[in-house]
């Protein structure tokens, strides 16, 4: 008896001290937090699957911005704290996309997330950084993404309606300059939400501009046979063919249209894929002469552009392209806001974002337009896009931008129409 | 008094009050355990027990192999979503709408297919999820009602809203797929300890043998593929309600099929708590597979399930539940008498 | 943003016009041929196991996938993809044997008299997983093209568009399927096959090791894997997850053309490759896949044996 209250006294002692102890070290971990010169920024890229190219250029982007930013003395009124990225994989995926940023969120604890290049995985994201109220730096150009309502989701990338809405501008000009203008279109595009908010500004577009559509295709996303599709484009015989794909597919409908020897006064892509660095080396000379609309390129002359496309191409490999070059600038205006906001807290993040307004000359001012700001929607207030043909240069083949005027690259006239494939030389 | 006496007497016996215990962890494990993301695990891992045990029932005491079960999940989900955008019907009650329509489909492609046998009734399973699956990809609307097509649906975010099926507190969502799970369990259980059980047992091993005896094959077939799209779907609008999106492979994806088929065969086949001991005991692998290894090692965790996969048939050919009931009752006899 | 009464919409002008019609049809159906010999070829090895063994390998899509891979790799050190076959072929037929022998064969026995042998289903379910994810952590899920002197090449036959690896991808499948049938008809190896896939029992009986020749007979199916793979090399993306694209289609192709008839796999996969390309001018493209699992599910309710099948006990 003697023995067994002796031994419940000392059992009690120790769940004491170490209860003790857990709440001291508890404390002590809060406290230092507090003092933590770290600020937790999430990304969700593709970093793996079909879109895994792309995915890993646009980390590589983001952690050349990081590195300036950090070396630049990291955020101001924060004492000076480092910026860090944690990446999440969504694999191509929407469901996992949707994972990924509850992990950020809820494990990681992010103040900001940005991703996921892809607007099919970042549409429902934008549903998750609402429940828990971070804000999510959008990308990807599905226009919803930015009109339910929500109030932390911003994007600064540029809606598919201003881009088909410019696509098909930039199309018409050519026919009009080149006095042979497009009067039918064909229109192959994948079926996520991508390419079906592409699909929904084509009819538009393409209608108030009296084009007749002869072909209507939607195709699986990472598909892996274009053929019969491509029979069915040279069938129509159309004068513009109009596409919106990822890489992979790009790649594999330009070198079926090639194969099968589809002519067309033009074939214009809507960036995504067409604008990935992996498009030229894998689709090689078949690209030659068709056009590409994007919202930023080289030609674009902006301060510090050159060199940072230098740099980028030394450290990651291959040329900079325009989403690379939004990734950058996302991190550059994020690092703003909490500079603003002067705090780590989501909610104050999100009410600077609301208020940013960024002019030339700012390391995130790298498109057409001198400013940035949000509209209420959260929505950049304009995203101009450029138009680029496909022309071979001493050698090599290159996006040479020619539309619009202000932006052409100089000496290089475009070709209109696209000639013949039994013309070319094969 | 009497009454009492022998109810002590049951919890008292050890592989009684470990069972309990257990459970009672599940239970108050939110109470431990604060972080969302952690209950977010937990949530998956119920949430695959519980479908796998729903697949049990078809797949397991019926014999019949469906490597299609993700198409209940995609009609479960697409009802009570589409109800509730488009009529506002509150996924409680759109659920059970779904679950109806999913025995619906069921009965319709359970009553030609049940004919067939093994492999022959999987591909076709297949076939018909697939077929399903594409139909819902490829249409964007039917006439004004938007299905979303590859775009999937997202449901209208009301933040926390208990009569409509929504909470931004995850242990809300934690304890409704527990219970659910329970209903599974119990479901099974009266399948196994019932006359059902012994009829779809001898129509499993020998269905010819069966029906000479009398015992309508297709009748007790029809009724376990019922109960199995009913709650199947429920589980469909269960997620469809924890992640406010869906996505036709991501709800009726072949993917999911397998995920059921790999757990439910490791963790043991027509047994009542296989498919629960293969969730409990894989599915975290995956999760912390991918937050850990994630990146670096893509495909690890699927590396995982399929070689035990397939050390379980050479091996364990009954799933891995009954080595782990015998460690069981073992700790339970050492733990003190009447084990 | 959906009440369309007011938008401009552009109007479809009606599809084709005149005599480019015929030639499109054509170009299609040769496309299809072509395509569908291959998806044929593809078939054969499952067909052949199941005939002999009655196992469904549902392991088979990863193997094609890993065929791919070994000649993609063969091709990237320089080796003509068609060259490639002296290497992959064998390699193929040894790793079939010993898949056979080792993993295989040990579920069959577990389950020797059962009439299905479910167990070698969920084994070769597992290791469909297994192999494409360890193929996925080596060599990482990006997609990969061969640069080979065949890729992009066409030829014209009359106006028609032929393209060049679809082509040598028909012979090779007119090719296999000469030799295997002269094979299985023909030689003594050959026969002993077919004995032991008809009657197991009197097989033993006349002195034939069935295990070893069960062996053998994966080899072979294994070793028509490797060919179908090298073949789609010069014009398929190749990665980990390449497998599924045909693994669904080849079960279909060799139900529908009846278990066991290599002919049935042929000309089934004729059939499902010319709803993909006739049927896609006719419809959306996403629907032909629909189509194709529509008539897979018509075909087994009315005539499960398939096309070519014999109606046994299934």
């Amino acid at each position: 008896m003697e023995k067994k209250s002796g031994m419940k006294k000392i059992g009690v002692m120790i769940a004491v001290t170490v209860l003790i102890a857990l709440f001291v070290v508890g404390y002590r971990n809060g406290a230092l937090h507090a003092q933590t010169r770290e600020v937790l920024v999430g990304a969700v890229f593709p970093l793996s699957g079909p879109l895994a190219p792309i995915g890993q250029h646009l980390r590589c982007g983001a952690d050349i911005a990081i590195e300036e930013i950090n070396q630049a003395g990291g955020i101001k009124s924060l004492g000076g704290a480092r910026l860090k990225v944690i990446y999440g994989d969504s694999t191509g995926d929407a469901k996992v996309g949707v994972t990924e940023m509850e992990k950020l969120i809820t494990k990681d604890k992010v103040s900001v997330v940005t991703g996921a290049y892809q607007s099919g995985v970042t549409l429902p994201m934008t549903t998750v950084s609402e429940r828990y109220g971070v804000p999510f730096y959008a990308t990807g150009s599905e226009d919803q993404i930015t009109e339910r309502g929500y109030k932390f989701t911003f994007r600064s990338n540029e809606k598919t309606s201003w881009r088909v809405r410019d696509q098909v501008k930039f199309i018409m000009d050519m026919g009009r300059r080149f006095n042979d203008p497009v009067k039918t279109a064909a229109l192959v595009y994948e079926n996520t939400a991508w390419g079906q908010g592409a699909h929904r500004d084509w009819l538009k577009n393409l209608g108030e501009a009296g084009i007749k559509i002869v072909i209507d295709e939607s195709y699986p996303n990472a598909t892996t046979d274009l053929t019969p599709v491509v029979v069915k484009l040279k069938a129509a015989n159309p004068d513009g063919i109009f596409y919106c794909s990822y890489v992979s597919d790009a790649i594999l409908l330009i070198k079926t249209i090639a194969e099968m020897e589809v002519n067309a006064k033009a074939i214009v892509g809507l960036s995504g894929g067409t604008a990935d660095p992996n498009f030229i080396p894998g689709v090689g000379k078949s690209c030659l002469y068709t056009f590409d609309c994007v919202r930023w390129e080289p030609d674009i002359p902006r301060h510090g552009a050159k060199a940072l496309c230098e740099k980028y191409q030394k450290r990651c490999g291959v040329i900079m392209d325009t989403e690379v070059m939004k990734q950058y600038t996302y991190m550059y205006v994020i690092v703003e806001a909490i500079d603003q906001a002067g705090s780590t807290d989501p909610k104050k993040i999100r009410d600077a974002l609301e208020k940013i307004h960024i002019k030339a000359p700012d390391p995130a001012i790298k498109f057409v337009e001198d400013e940035l700001y949000f509209d209420h929607t959260g929505q950049v207030f304009k995203g101009s896009m450029v138009g680029v043909q496909f022309r071979e240069i001493d050698g090599q083949i290159q996006r040479v931008t020619i539309w619009p005027k202000q932006v052409a690259r100089k000496g290089i006239d475009p070709v209109w129409p696209m000639p013949k494939w039994s013309e070319r030389k094969k | 008094m009497r009454f009492l006496g022998r109810g002590m007497d049951w919890v008292t016996r050890p592989q009684n009050y470990l069972g309990l215990g257990l459970v009672a962890l599940l239970f108050l494990f939110p109470a431990f355990i604060k972080s969302m993301f952690y209950i977010q695990v937990m949530i998956l891992v119920i949430f695959f027990a519980y479908l796998t045990s729903c697949w049990n029932i078809l797949s397991g005491y019926a014999g019949q192999l469906s490597i299609g079960n993700a198409v209940f999940v995609m009609i479960g989900a697409y009802t009570s979503t589409l109800l509730f955008a488009n009529l506002g019907l509150t996924p409680w009650i759109g659920m059970f709408i779904g679950g109806a329509l999913a025995v619906f489909v069921g009965i319709l492609v359970g009553y030609p297919t049940f004919r067939l046998r093994g492999a022959y009734f999987a591909i076709a399973t297949i076939a018909v999820a697939e077929g399903l699956r594409k139909i819902v990809e490829n249409t964007e609307r039917i006439g004004k009602l938007n299905i979303g097509g590859a775009e999937g649906l997202t449901i209208p975010l009301l933040h926390h809203a208990p009569f409509q099926y929504q909470f931004v507190n995850k242990v809300y969502y934690y304890y409704i797929i527990l219970i659910l799970m329970f209903v599974g369990l119990y479901v099974t259980y009266r399948i196994d300890r019932s006359k059902i059980g012994y009829y779809l047992t001898a129509i499993r091993e020998d269905e010819d043998a069966a029906q000479a005896l009398g015992i309508d094959g297709r009748k007790y077939k029809l009724l376990a593929i019922s109960l199995c799209a009913f709650f199947t779907a429920l589980a469909g609008s269960f997620y469809a309600q924890l992640m406010l999106y869906i996505e036709p492979s991501g709800v009726g994806g072949l993917s999911l099929s397998i995920e059921m088929l790999l757990l439910g065969v490791i963790g043991g086949r027509g047994t009542i708590l296989g498919p629960v001991i293969g969730a409990f005991c894989l599915v975290p692998v995956r999760e912390m597979a991918r937050t850990y290894i994630g990146t670096t090692y893509l495909g690890a965790h699927l590396v995982i399930y399929g070689s035990i996969m397939a050390i379980v048939i050479l091996f364990l050919p009954h799933g891995i539940e009954e080595p782990i009931k015998k460690v069981y009752f073992g700790l339970a006899k050492r733990l003190g008498p009447a084990g | 943003m959906m009440n369309g009464s007011h938008r401009k919409v552009a109007p479809k002008e009606k599809r084709f016009h005149g005599g480019e019609k015929m030639e499109t049809y054509i170009q299609a159906i040769v496309n299809g041929f072509l395509m569908g010999s291959m998806y044929g070829l593809i078939a054969f090895g499952l067909t052949l196991v199941f005939g002999i063994m009655r196992v469904i390998n549902f392991a088979h899509a990863s193997l094609l996938m890993m065929a791919m891979f070994l000649a993609y790799g063969l091709c990237q050190v320089g080796m003509n993809p068609y060259l490639s076959l002296i290497i992959v072929v064998p390699v193929f037929f040894g790793l079939g044997y010993v898949l056979q022998r080792t993993l295989i064969e040990r579920a069959l026995k577990m389950e020797a008299g059962v009439r299905e042998p479910m167990s070698v289903l969920l084994l070769t379910a597992g290791l469909l997983v297994l192999f494409e994810n360890l193929v996925l952590l080596g060599v990482g899920p990006d997609y990969r093209t061969a640069k080979t002197i065949y890729t992009g090449a066409t030829f014209k036959v009359s106006g028609i568009i032929i393209k060049t690896a679809w082509f040598y991808g028909f012979l090779a499948t007119m090719i296999s399927y000469f030799l295997l049938s002269s094979f299985l008809k023909w030689t003594w190896l050959g026969q002993a096959i077919r004995a032991a896939g008809q009657d197991r029992d009197a097989a033993r009986l006349m002195g034939i090791d069935h295990y070893h020749i069960y062996g053998v007979a994966f080899g072979i199916g294994m070793a028509l894997v490797g060919l179908s793979g090298t073949i789609l090399v010069p014009f398929y993306y190749i990665h980990p997850a390449v497998g599924w694209v045909f693994g669904i289609g080849s079960f279909i192709i060799v139900i529908l053309g009846g278990l066991g008839s290599t002919a049935g796999a042929f000309w089934g996969g004729v059939i499902i490759g010319l709803i993909e390309s006739l049927g896609a001018q006719f419809m959306n493209a996403t629907w032909t896949i629909v189509v194709v699992y529509g008539v897979f599910l018509a075909i087994l309710f009315i005539r499960p044996a398939g096309l070519f099948g014999l109606k046994f006990e299934w």
